[in-house]
């Protein structure tokens, strides 16, 4: 039986932020773990835990000071910007706490974004933007502009935004940061269905509501790997 | 790519039409202000043109000597040229005809009517030397000529002023007290360079002028002589051939310089053209200086656009967009601005040449010049004033710029 390769393989990952004067701040010491395809992982803990550091260097938008990084097998931890660029392309997906769409663009237009820097023409990505859009439950918003509609809606494109590459995995960075918890629930729900179909989610999330759509929790605490194992455990153990 | 590249820059700059109108009307203006002096430097060139070839082609001219004294170069000095030289000159090879004038100017009577006009003295070539040509009636003849006959040929301004709509044909007008009879009248040539009224002019044979009108003169010294060669390639030689014949007429020994000039017609078109070029091409540069003004503008557009948009050019990276897609997006947004400016301003630089055209009643050329114009200013003021805001928004960290609020 063949092996399942990791989506994702972090060893030892070391971050230090070095500023002006000297000095220095250790924000990841030696963090570990792997991520299998179609796991649900919530990361966790406290602000200033290191957690954006965290998914901004597994997101290919920043680099390790030490340690390795693959993801898919291929070791990204020392690409230079291009490379990484195109690594983001083709295989990663970004949800942000504040959509970070464009809003002067329609909804088809900001959903086929990512396609553009991937050479394919108006017409399939058009195309695909619409079926995407048909997936999170926004069928027949394409011509609209992202300031008519509302913010959940807005985090449902994004979301289709992030899917249209069909990328090996999705990073959202507290997802539900900037909504109210009935629209919360049901961006979860969404990723938990997305989930479902077999699509590799990692959230940073400091909700206990939102981390539980998750199967697997990892909690970071002063830049250092406190837990790591299923969300259910992690919250016997608490009760207890 | 490119045509991707294009069509979101494209779309970018159509979200923000005010402000990308406003920007693009600095280089309008610009682009517009070159088309136009342009087209006026050329305008004047070619009216420069038009006049020298109106008052002839292929000419040589000799005129009076230069004074020296004490090898100082002083004023004009007197003609040296009788008339009999200028039939001798007549004959040199490739000469296509020779002529000469002696001017006078008094007032011209006929009935009640008198106006003022300039008189030359002169014989029948220079019809051809002068590029005249008669309207009614005829020139008067070598004979008239060598008998002095009090005939006069007229300039349409004189016909206007004196005879109205009259036939002038055989009338008899006074000049100095003296009757003359018009033969012929001349066809109309319109302004001179400076404005002058070329067709003020009364055309009698030297001879008769100098009985009739100046008979104080001893002399027959031709005040200006025209040699026409038979073509422009043949001017050089002509003048020479010219140049020689009045030394060894004039008995002038090897070293002593010429009691005459010789001129080419070419040679003083070409100065006079250059200096209507150097005009020009120095208002083009005062023009262009709004051009400077305009590509200052949409740098400093394009570095708020960078700003404005820094998130948007965070999540496009961190959606895949390579470092020097984000570049040529937002230097491809600047060279369009640019572009459009261009080549609205260049149309409205030729409409506006056009009508300039119209008001001052001459033919404004639409010269090649204004398209070379545009699109070179298109793609400098473009590139120049977008590529530091382009570098910028490439530079931009994307963790930092998905950060900004
Ligand atoms: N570019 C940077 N330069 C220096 N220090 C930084 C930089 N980015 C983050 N840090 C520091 O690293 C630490 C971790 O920051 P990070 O943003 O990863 O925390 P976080 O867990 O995401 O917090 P929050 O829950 O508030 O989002 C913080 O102390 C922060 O000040
Ligand atoms: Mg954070």
């Amino acid at each position: 039986m063949a092996e399942i390769q990791p989506v994702i393989e972090v060893c030892d990952l070391c971050k230090t932020y070095y500023m002006a004067g000297g000095l220095s701040q250790s924000v990841l010491k030696h963090i570990s773990f792997t991520i299998y395809p179609g796991e649900f992982v919530a990361i966790m803990g406290h602000s200033g835990s290191g957690k954006s550091t965290l998914m901004n260097i597994l997101g290919c938008l920043d680099r390790p000071t030490s340690g390795t990084y693959q993801l898919s097998g291929e070791n990204v931890s020392d690409k230079d910007d291009e490379a990484l660029a195109i690594v983001r392309g083709q295989k990663i997906g970004f949800v942000f706490q504040n959509f970070n769409l464009l809003m002067k663009r329609t909804i088809a237009d900001n959903v086929s974004l990512p396609l553009i820097y991937q050479g394919v023409g108006d017409e399939e990505r058009r195309q695909r933007a619409v079926e995407m859009l048909k997936k999170v439950g926004l069928e027949g918003y394409e011509d609209r502009l992202p300031s008519q509609i509302s913010g959940g809606m807005q985090q449902r494109v994004a979301i289709a935004r992030a899917l249209i590459n069909n990328p090996s995995i999705i990073f959202a960075d507290e997802p539900t940061g900037n909504l109210d918890s009935k629209t919360s629930d049901e961006i979860m729900e969404l990723f938990a269905k997305l989930n479902e179909h077999g699509i590799t989610i990692v959230l940073v999330t400091h909700e206990d509501d939102v981390a539980d759509y998750a199967k697997r929790m990892i909690k970071i605490m002063d830049g250092e790997k406190a837990y790591d194992g299923l969300r259910a455990d992690y919250k016997e153990n608490q009760g207890a | 790519m490119i045509i991707q590249i294009l069509k979101e820059a494209w779309i970018s700059i159509s979200a923000y039409k005010l402000r990308t109108f406003l920007t693009m009307l600095g280089i309008l203006i610009g682009v517009a202000a070159v088309v136009m002096m342009v087209s006026a430097g050329q305008t004047v060139q070619n009216e420069i043109t038009k006049t020298f070839d109106s008052m002839g082609t292929n000419l040589i001219l000799i005129g009076p000597g230069e004074t020296v004294s004490g090898g100082v170069r002083g004023g004009r000095g007197k003609p040296t040229v009788t008339f009999d030289e200028v039939d001798a000159l007549k004959k040199l090879k490739d000469v296509e005809a020779a002529s000469f004038i002696v001017s006078a100017a008094a007032q011209a009577v006929y009935g009640s009517n008198n106006y003022g006009v300039s008189i030359y003295g002169t014989t029948p070539s220079y019809l051809t030397v002068g590029n005249w040509e008669i309207e009614q009636g005829q020139m008067f003849t070598e004979h008239d000529y060598k008998s002095g006959k009090p005939y006069v040929v007229i300039g349409q301004t004189i016909v206007n002023e004196l005879f109205g709509l009259q036939n002038p044909i055989g009338k008899v007008i006074r000049l100095k007290s003296q009757p003359f009879t018009v033969i012929g009248v001349l066809k109309e040539k319109g302004d001179g360079m400076m404005g002058d009224d070329q067709d003020n002019i009364v055309l009698m044979p030297a001879t008769t002028l100098r009985q009739r009108i100046q008979s104080y003169f001893r002399h027959n010294y031709a005040s200006v002589v025209f040699v026409k060669a038979v073509s422009e390639d043949k001017m050089e030689i002509v003048a020479n051939r010219v140049e020689y014949e009045l030394r060894a007429r004039h008995r002038l020994k090897d070293g002593v310089a010429n009691d005459f000039t010789v001129r080419l017609m070419t040679e003083m078109v070409e100065k006079v053209r250059s200096i209507g070029f150097i005009l020009s091409a120095l208002l083009a540069a005062i023009a262009s200086i709004s051009l400077i003004v305009g590509s200052i503008g949409i740098m400093n557009m394009m570095l708020v656009s960078v700003t404005e948009r820094t998130r948007e050019i965070g999540t496009r990276k961190a959606l895949g967009a390579p470092n020097k897609w984000i570049m040529f997006q937002f230097l491809a947004e600047s060279i369009l601005i640019s572009f459009m400016g261009s080549f609205v301003g260049m149309i409205v630089g030729v409409i506006f040449s056009q009508i300039g055209g119209v008001i001052f009643d001459k033919d404004v050329p639409i010269s090649i010049w204004s398209v070379i114009i545009s699109v070179m200013v298109a793609v400098i003021v473009g590139v120049a004033s977008g590529l530091m805001p382009a570098l910028k928004a490439m530079k931009l960290d994307p963790i930092e710029a998905l950060r900004y609020q």
